[in-house]
């Protein structure tokens, strides 16, 4: 087992840290340039915070983006949030079903481990990947607030990045679920996926029709201007998630270990 | 002889689409079994079901003695498989694949790997992208033989092999047979059955449709007639006795007569077509 685990990781090593660079170079971007942006920002910032629909979509009504914590919220945190589930929607999604698509099954397959096996093997890849990821990018973002001499709260900073490795867990999860069911990657569906469920969020916190609904998005609860304006998780969407999260898990297993390996 | 392969009654059915009824076939050990048929005749169906890549709708299989649906993970520890594709990681080194087949086998398999990559001749410094089909079908060779495994089996092993790479894939696969190593092989090459081959089974339409010995197998009364009657030349299998072509031919401007054996191919389309 610890061998695929490893074969798996130096798979996806390159793309990590392709999306890490991306990521976290534009996160840190916005950090430094928070200090020289203060003056201005902060002649902007009632207007951002009084534009309605717009600034309920992007949290501006509840922080003040002259704060470098709401400036990190909005900014920051809407690129570590997305930029996190797309890069765990895209390698999830191709976890298991790049066995079919490429041919390598039959190699795997002929070898002896256990399905099972091979599954927990590359759904822990999948995993370390994301913590790795996670880790990294709030390494970055610290490197970013001790050059830039700025602070923000830790408890919500802490809390923020936990809740954002299990949106991108629970994200990462259900794209796992589509590829253990599929036999070619389906990396489009899951980079739409989490796209629509981004967006589906963003709405939700404009249309009071559905603002009871919004549960259903994980980045409900892992929103960063939530998190740093209460300092507190939204328990309804969180929990929907880790439901969600272990169905997921399940369903991969469940259905990989029956399916038969295409040829 | 113990049997190492025991299909019995198999069958597997893809929603609507045949795949294979009422399989039953036994390997005996020590033996090289070829396995016959034209294309969608269900061979491919029989050793993926026999090694547990696919499920089946009834009837059983045991391999080495074991049951493939309980104890699939054990048998493979023993069984050595070459896919039709040989297809790796493409960004991985040959000797990584190698080597990560060794790992997950839990086996120190260098002393071997080293021995059969220089005998076919594996650059193992090369990635597997930038390897030809004949070269992928190597290092899939050395993936199936470097953990001596009692259990050969082979889906269409020598296409894409040059004619000296496969003398010396013949070669190693009599010398694991003759240190007890049992092996099937599926094939479209006739002459290759002829060649190595003990027994044969051939399948066609999802069904197996005759066991027996190669030698059986290709014996035949049937004679290849190539001739110049009446001026008229004339190409065909004959199957009854060369005196009642004698008696017909009498009267008959017959120019020029060559009576042969037909071609392996020939035998096998009269099993295929019956």
């Amino acid at each position: 087992m610890f061998t695929i685990y490893r074969h798996e990781l130096r798979q996806y090593i390159k793309s990590m840290l392709i999306w890490f660079a991306g990521v976290s170079g534009m996160g840190l971007i916005c950090i430094l340039m928070f200090g020289d942006m203060k003056s201005e920002i902060d002649s902007m910032a009632e207007t951002f915070s009084s534009m309605g629909a717009f600034s309920n979509a992007f949290g501006m009504d509840k922080l003040s983006i002259a704060t470098l914590s709401g400036f990190y919220a909005t900014e920051v945190g809407l690129i570590h949030s997305l930029g996190g589930a797309m890069f765990a929607a895209m390698i999830a999604c191709s976890a298991l079903s790049k066995e079919e698509e490429g041919h390598t099954g039959e190699f795997l397959f002929s070898l002896p481990v256990g399905k099972a096996k091979v599954i927990g093997a590359k759904w822990l890849a999948v995993f370390t990947n994301i913590v790795v990821f996670n880790l990294l990018c709030v390494a970055v973002y610290c490197v970013g607030f001790a050059v830039s001499g700025e602070s923000i709260p830790a408890k919500e900073f802490a809390l923020f990045h936990a809740m954002q490795l299990f949106m991108h867990t629970q994200v990462g999860a259900m794209c796992f679920a589509v590829s253990a069911c599929s036999k070619r990657n389906r990396i489009g569906v899951g980079l739409g996926a989490a796209l629509l469920l981004y967006a589906f969020d963003t709405v939700a916190r404009i249309l009071p029709d559905l603002a009871d609904y919004k549960f259903i998005s994980p980045f409900s609860y892992s929103n960063a201007s939530d998190i740093f304006s209460s300092g507190e998780v939204y328990t309804k969407g969180a929990l929907l998630g880790a439901a969600l999260l272990v169905i997921s898990l399940a369903t991969a297993f469940g259905v990989y270990s029956k399916r038969d390996l295409a040829s | 002889m113990k049997n190492v392969i025991e299909i019995e009654n198999l069958t597997k059915s893809y929603g609507k689409n045949r795949g294979v009824c009422d399989v039953s076939l036994s390997v005996g050990e020590g033996d090289i079994f070829g396995f016959l048929g034209p294309n969608g005749a269900g061979k491919s169906t029989t050793i993926r079901a026999m090694l547990g890549f696919i499920g089946f709708d009834s009837g059983s299989i045991r391999v080495l003695g074991k049951d493939i649906k309980t104890s699939r993970e054990e048998i493979l520890r023993d069984v050595g498989y070459m896919p039709s594709e040989a297809m790796f990681y493409p960004t991985m080194k040959v000797r990584d694949v190698i080597k990560m087949a060794a790992d997950i086998r839990k086996a120190d398999c260098s002393k071997e790997a080293a021995m059969l990559c220089e005998r076919l001749k594996v650059d193992t410094e090369k990635r597997i992208s930038e390897l030809s089909l004949g070269n992928r079908k190597k290092v899939s060779i050395v993936c199936a033989m470097q953990h001596r495994p009692k259990l050969f089996v082979f889906d269409e092993p020598t296409s894409g092999l040059d004619p000296l790479m496969q003398t010396e894939f013949f070669a190693l696969i009599d010398d694991y047979v003759k240190d007890g190593a049992t092996c099937l092989f599926s094939t479209h090459v006739l002459p290759e059955i002829k060649r190595c081959c003990k027994n044969a089974a051939i399948m066609s339409e999802g069904r197996v449709i005759r066991v027996d010995s190669v030698s059986e197998l290709t014996r035949t009364n049937s004679k290849r007639i190539k001739m110049v009657r009446d001026g008229v030349e004339e190409d065909f299998i004959y199957e009854g006795e060369l005196n009642d072509l004698w008696r017909e031919l009498e009267g008959h401007d017959i120019g020029d007569i060559l009576i042969e054996e037909p071609s392996l191919e020939e035998i096998f389309l009269r099993f295929y077509k019956n």
